[in-house]
């Protein structure tokens, strides 16, 4: 018989063995399957670590893949913080970028200075505005907000769609000539492309700092304000936050709020870091909102963790382009990234959890036996 | 009743069990014969629910052996637990709300499903009527259970445990929710099941229905058996002696007239508001508690009280009447209210309302003042005010923790107490409304609570006690309210306080 | 919090401990003259049974063709954005010298790469921007579209057509008229109904757009869809279908009429052929049925054998250039003379045509 109860005290060299093992795991069980299939195991591992991180150049893509990672991450940990399910990071991402493109379009004309910092508003903004649709439905209605902020994202795509492909709405390119090939965006401006920044060798976008900052001031709401402190305790429990006289419906909002504007950030940097178009199907191609669910999931919804786990995704999301080909099916890439994902989840389980495997004899072994107490 | 040389139903012997830091028991042996009402006694920690989750399955025992009518058994599980006879009563009832009884019998029962009879009203139905009046527990196997009181839940997880065919019985604190009355009737059928020679064992910290009902006592403490007596041969004294390992005598309020010339601290003049089904809960309630008084509202759960108190603390809204604190009225239906005009506010769950379960000791301890200076200013926390606002707190309250960074659910029910009360006296208010605040307190903190509350009345604080012990209010309370059916059936002094007629209040029969 | 970052951490350092050393055996790009690597950029799954599979089978025709003078290899599902181009560096990186891509979306990354490297050769289908050394490839289908609108006319009984069609552009537009123009020469006065799903490959959208259609009444269905999913919904009602981009006739053989196919093999393999050989030139190219580029998929059993002769001799007129479908008098939506007779619209036409013929339900500004 097997079960699983949860750890009394975690002790604390589980915190570096327990990683180091479930990557061990993932290599093992990740090389048998290489072999089985026919692939060199060394040479894989070698050409993901490689490919996602070390080439040169490769760290610069890790990092445009994983700024919108970072965002959504960033925006799922806010609103999950406090039990706050908001899984319309995908959706508000979107009304990020038809803000930020938007206002980007409006500006034409304009100097980067202006152009950009309204941009990087306008994706907030929206962003907070679409999220904060469920929030006040939670609040003020009870309606699951799993529901309502799912459903939004359909509604954001089919916008998006709209304004591209089924209107003649203010971002829609009408007049040059690959808009009447296919339907397009708007192009913006030179001066509304976001900079970057070279860092040893790396080139970090603008969203990406932006990102590292949220992070941090998500720490600091979280660690240090009477918002971050109102937001745990009603995270924690609705009825205490109540009692102690908490507003919590206004908090729902604000948090709900909070993550979207996050999300919408996301959306801005697409389009000013790396799109510079409302680009419909492709940002409903990538799903970085979903992916963001993931990334705050493993971070635990520490801030600064998602930092990391998003690096890390965006490489292995890269990685997975370069390890398929005509060898190399992309169902087995898949397979290869899931189970990094797995034990990551499994290892991380491990730490708080323990598997006990009773035998059915009279005398179960105590405690101090399975190395926990 | 209890005959010697009998196969005990049940003998449990060297029993143990560790959790981390805890030797939750520790060689416990123990036997119940058939036929016997067999009293667990102990205070809470003492072990006694360890004791029946291995019996019941639940846990597996570290060490030691159970034997049922002499034979070695090892449950895997607490399905082996129920094929092998043995039906627990919770405290807290595990029923399905939105079923009937009769569903609720079958429900995940493995025979009914084995056979494809996963619902066959009739015929269940028909056994339900046969078992509740062979035991006299009158109850509608189509009820559903929503519409039951708590007694009659009771009786349904007593009946399903039959159903199920158990010969061994445990009921946890089986009458913490039931009036007098209420507890009287289930002892009547608890003594029927022995006489058909079906074992029962009653966990219970209540020297007095251990008394009134069992032929023999085991006392549990700190996890070690510490005697077992017979019934008969014992008194109350002895048994609390055994319990608590000292001689157990309460604070009580010192006698002395009530000063009624003192300043009105709280007023409810003709509260109305409705439960949680929408349905009313209070019909014009008129209290008065003046500074330094405690009035205590008497009467068994669920007849108004939590309604009572959540609508002087704001926490819901009244349907008519007036709330004053010092005769300034309040606007009510907002929680922040209250607190910033100073009343405390002790509630009956602890755990889920009283504090935030997985915040440390610290933060919950500024569960109410993180929004003033000197715990947070401009919107920004201090950290360091935060942590020497609690180690003094955990200092002065006397709080048993290694640091002010543990989680409070990993405390004590008496400690999270201490935690609610520091907090809520320290906020120096002039009101305090405490819902049941010893309720399955063990002896020593149920002590700590009435020292605390006396002293608060001392210093002038208007307390409005809310208990089901009638003995703790009869030990605190200047004057004493009966609630029943979300009126005040009546208030006395409590110099003219009579027993009896207070009973009677409660039950509604006055 | 802080043990979930020093998790990760470790993690990390974890994954950086073991890159060293072992990061050296990536593939270089050591490749001799006499051996070229080339390379595909797909947006979908080689899967897809229709657009990405038949540019798949196009590679795997050059594997043939060239034997050991090529290496190919791909990447599927790649979503347009800023990947394409990490994509494209990393196929560089691996020593390919000639890269296709197969969606008008990949175009401006296939540009701004085509600017950066110069000496790699890059294709890019379904667009328009060429470079020195980026040309542009695709196929006339409006010709084997009007063959199959013949077949799909032929097919219904109450002449109503329906159509699942991806986006409202000229490429699509065109496709549409062509199919209603040939659909009317099987059964005079026939109508087609259009439903758009504004995307190019969702099998999910596809079938339910193929719901709404046949749940409409139309007896006879075509498509301008990557996936078989419209198939997959006629055959729940047995009501005759028309595929496209691959032969996808094994899907449903018994409804199966015919389909618009695109065999890019033969174009794939002149152009690595004239990559490694160095007579690569820039090139903007439109196949027809005529060069090959463009076919008719083998007819399903349930087409008559006189339709299938009146279809093949019209083949035969277009092959010859004796017939073009679009040859004026053409009418519009609304009944009123588009195309004067006798008046041919000409590529530039077809490629900004915006106006369905008489006949077409459904807005060509989309839904």
């Amino acid at each position: 018989m097997i079960r699983i109860e949860r750890r009394l005290t975690e002790a604390r060299w589980l915190v570096v063995a327990v990683p180091l093992g479930s990557l061990l795991g993932a290599a093992i069980l990740s090389s048998i399957i290489l072999f089985l299939t026919g692939h060199d195991p060394l040479a894989t591992w070698a050409r993901l670590l490689d490919r996602g991180f070390f080439a040169s150049g490769a760290m610069s893509a890790t990092l445009v893949t994983a700024t919108p990672l970072l965002l959504t991450g960033l925006a799922a940990a806010a609103a999950f913080r406090m039990q706050t399910w908001n899984i319309g990071a995908e959706g508000q991402l979107y009304l990020g970028a038809i803000g930020a493109s938007g206002i980007g379009i409006a500006l034409r004309g304009q100097p980067a200075l202006v152009i950009i910092p309204a941009m990087v508003i306008a994706g907030l903004a929206t962003g907070a505005a679409w999220a904060a649709i469920p929030g006040v439905l939670r609040a003020y209605t009870r309606t699951n907000e799993i529901i309502t902020s799912l459903m939004l994202n359909y509604v954001a795509g089919l916008l998006m769609t709209y304004l591209i492909f089924d209107s003649h709405s203010f971002w829609r390119d009408l007049s040059s000539f690959t808009a009447r090939v296919f339907p397009q965006g708007k192009y913006l401006s030179e001066a509304a492309s976001w900079p970057s920044f070279p860092i040893g060798g790396a080139v970090i976008p603008l969203g990406l700092l932006l990102g590292v900052v949220a992070a941090a001031v998500l720490w600091l709401v979280y660690t240090a304000t009477r918002f971050g402190f109102e937001a745990r305790v009603i995270g924690d429990s609705r009825a205490a936050a109540h009692y102690a006289g908490i507003r919590t419906r206004r908090k729902i909002v604000a948090v709900m709020a909070l993550s979207g504007a996050l999300a919408g950030l996301g959306g801005a940097s697409e389009i000013g870091d790396f799109r510079h178009v409302l680009d419909p199907r492709g940002l409903q191609q990538a799903s970085f909102g979903y992916a963001g669910i993931v990334v705050a999931a493993l971070a635990r919804l520490n801030p600064f963790a998602v930092i990391v786990v998003a690096i890390l995704l965006g490489g292995l999301s890269n990685a997975g382009f370069s390890l398929q080909g005509a060898t190399f099916p992309a169902g087995l890439v898949g397979t290869l990234q899931g189970l990094i994902l797995f034990c990551a989840l499994a290892g991380e389980l491990l730490v708080h959890y323990r598997v006990r495997i009773g035998r059915p004899g009279r005398k179960a072994p105590p405690l101090s036996q399975v190395g926990v107490a | 009743m209890v005959a010697a040389g009998q196969v005990p139903a049940v003998t449990m012997r060297g029993i143990s069990k560790r959790f981390p830091g805890v030797r939750a028991n520790d060689q416990v042996d123990f036997e119940v014969l058939p036929g016997e009402i067999h009293a667990l006694l102990g205070e809470n920690g003492a072990g006694k629910s360890t004791l029946s989750n291995i019996l019941t399955g639940l846990y597996r025992p570290d060490e030691g052996e159970i034997l049922l009518r002499g034979k070695p058994v090892v449950f895997q599980s607490p399905r082996d637990a129920i094929e092998a006879g043995i039906g627990m009563v919770h405290q807290h009832f595990r029923l399905a709300a939105s079923f009937t009884v009769a569903e609720n019998l079958v429900l995940g029962h493995r025979d009914a499903a084995d056979r494809g009879l996963l619902l066959e009203p009739r015929m269940v139905e028909g056994r339900i009527t046969d078992l509740s009046q062979r035991y006299r527990m009158p109850v509608n196997p189509r009820a559903r259970i929503w519409q039951l009181s708590v007694g009659e839940q009771q009786r349904v997880e007593i009946l399903k445990a039959l159903y199920r065919g158990a010969r061994i019985l445990i009921l946890d604190e089986p009458t913490s929710q039931l009036t007098p009355q209420e507890a009287d009737d289930l002892f009547q059928t608890l003594r029927l099941m022995a006489g058909e020679r079906r074992a029962v064992i009653f966990i219970s910290h209540k020297l007095e229905e251990v008394m009134a009902v069992s032929n023999r006592v085991t006392v549990l403490r700190g996890g070690r058996v510490i005697g077992t007596v017979m019934t008969k041969e014992t008194n109350t004294r002895e048994l609390a002696r055994m319990m608590v390992g000292r001689e157990v005598v309460f604070t009580q309020k010192k006698e002395g007239p009530a000063q009624p010339e003192r300043q009105v601290a709280l007023e409810l003049r003709g509260i109305s508001a409705n439960g949680d089904l929408g349905t009313a809960a209070l019909r014009e309630v008129n209290v008065t508690v003046h500074a330094g008084e405690i009035v205590g509202i008497a009467g068994v759960a669920g007849n108004g009280q939590r309604e009572l108190a959540e609508v002087i603390t704001g926490m819901r809204r009244r349907t008519a009447g007036q709330v004053a604190i010092r005769g300034r009225v309040m606007r009510g239906g907002d929680p922040l209210e209250p607190i910033q005009w100073g009343v405390a506010y002790v509630p009956d769950d602890r755990l889920g309302t009283g504090v935030a379960p997985s915040l440390s000791i610290a933060d919950n301890l500024v569960l109410k003042a993180y929004r003033r200076a000197p715990i947070s200013t401009f919107g920004v926390l201090h950290p360091r005010r935060i942590r020497a606002h609690a180690t003094e707190l955990m200092q002065r309250f006397n709080i048993g923790a290694s640091t002010s960074q543990t989680p409070a659910r990993q405390l004590s029910g008496g400690n999270i107490q201490k935690v609610l009360l520091a907090r809520e006296l320290s906020s120096r208010p002039l009101v305090l409304v405490a819902n049941s605040p010893t309720s399955g307190l063990d002896v020593g903190a149920t002590d700590t609570v009435r020292k605390l509350l006396l002293e608060a009345a001392g210093r002038g604080v208007g307390i409005l006690l809310i208990s089901e012990d009638l003995d703790e209010i009869l030990a605190l309370a200047d004057r004493i309210a009966v609630l029943y059916n979300g009126r005040i059936t009546g208030i006395v002094e409590r110099q003219h306080a009579d027993v009896e007629q207070i009973g009677l209040m409660m039950a509604g029969a006055a | 919090m802080k043990k979930s970052a020093a998790f990760v951490l470790t993690l990390v350092a974890a994954l950086g401990l073991g890159a060293c050393g072992t990061s050296n055996t990536s593939s270089g790009s050591s490749s001799t003259p006499s051996v070229i690597k080339a390379a595909w950029v797909y947006v979908g799954p080689i899967t897809d049974h229709g657009w990405t599979q038949a540019h798949d089978e196009g590679r795997k025709y050059v594997e043939q063709q060239l034997g050991s003078a090529v290496q190919t290899t791909y990447k599927e599902n790649v979503p347009e954005g800023p990947q394409v181009a990490q994509v494209i560096e990393d196929l560089i990186r691996d020593g390919n010298k000639i890269i296709f891509g197969t969606s008008f979306g990949f175009q401006d990354a296939f540009y701004s790469e085509a600017q950066k490297h110069p000496d790699i050769k890059f294709e890019q289908a379904t667009g328009f921007k060429t470079a020195a050394n980026m040309g542009e490839y695709f196929g006339a289908a409006e010709d084997a579209d009007y063959l199959t609108g013949m077949a799909l006319g032929a097919a219904s009984k109450k002449g109503k057509i329906g159509f699942v069609a991806p986006f409202p552009i000229p490429e699509v537009i065109r496709e549409i008229n062509a199919v209603t123009l040939g659909a009317q020469t099987t059964h005079p006065g026939a109508t087609v109904q259009v439903v758009w799903t504004n995307t190019w490959f969702d099998p999910t959208k596809e079938k339910q757009a193929a719901q709404s259609l046949l749940s409409l009444g139309v007896d006879a269905i075509g498509q301008g869809q990557d996936s078989p999913a419209t198939g997959d919904a006629a055959k729940a009602v047995g009501v005759p279908w028309s595929g496209y981009d691959s032969d996808q006739s094994s899907y449903a053989p018994d409804i199966w009429l015919t389909g618009t196919v695109y065999h890019w093999g033969p174009y794939y393999a002149k152009r690595v052929k004239a990559a490694l050989d160095g007579s690569w030139k820039m090139d903007n190219y439109y196949g027809s049925i005529a060069d090959g580029m463009i076919g008719l998929a083998p007819f399903g059993k349930s087409v008559p054998a006189a339709i299938q002769s009146q279809i093949t001799a019209k083949m035969d007129a277009i092959k010859g250039g004796t017939f073009y479908e679009f040859t004026g008098p053409l009418k519009d939506q609304t009944g009123s003379t588009h195309v004067p007779a006798g008046t041919k619209l000409t590529l530039n036409d077809l490629f900004s045509m915006d106006w369905f013929v008489q006949g077409v339900i459904g807005s060509p500004k989309g839904s």
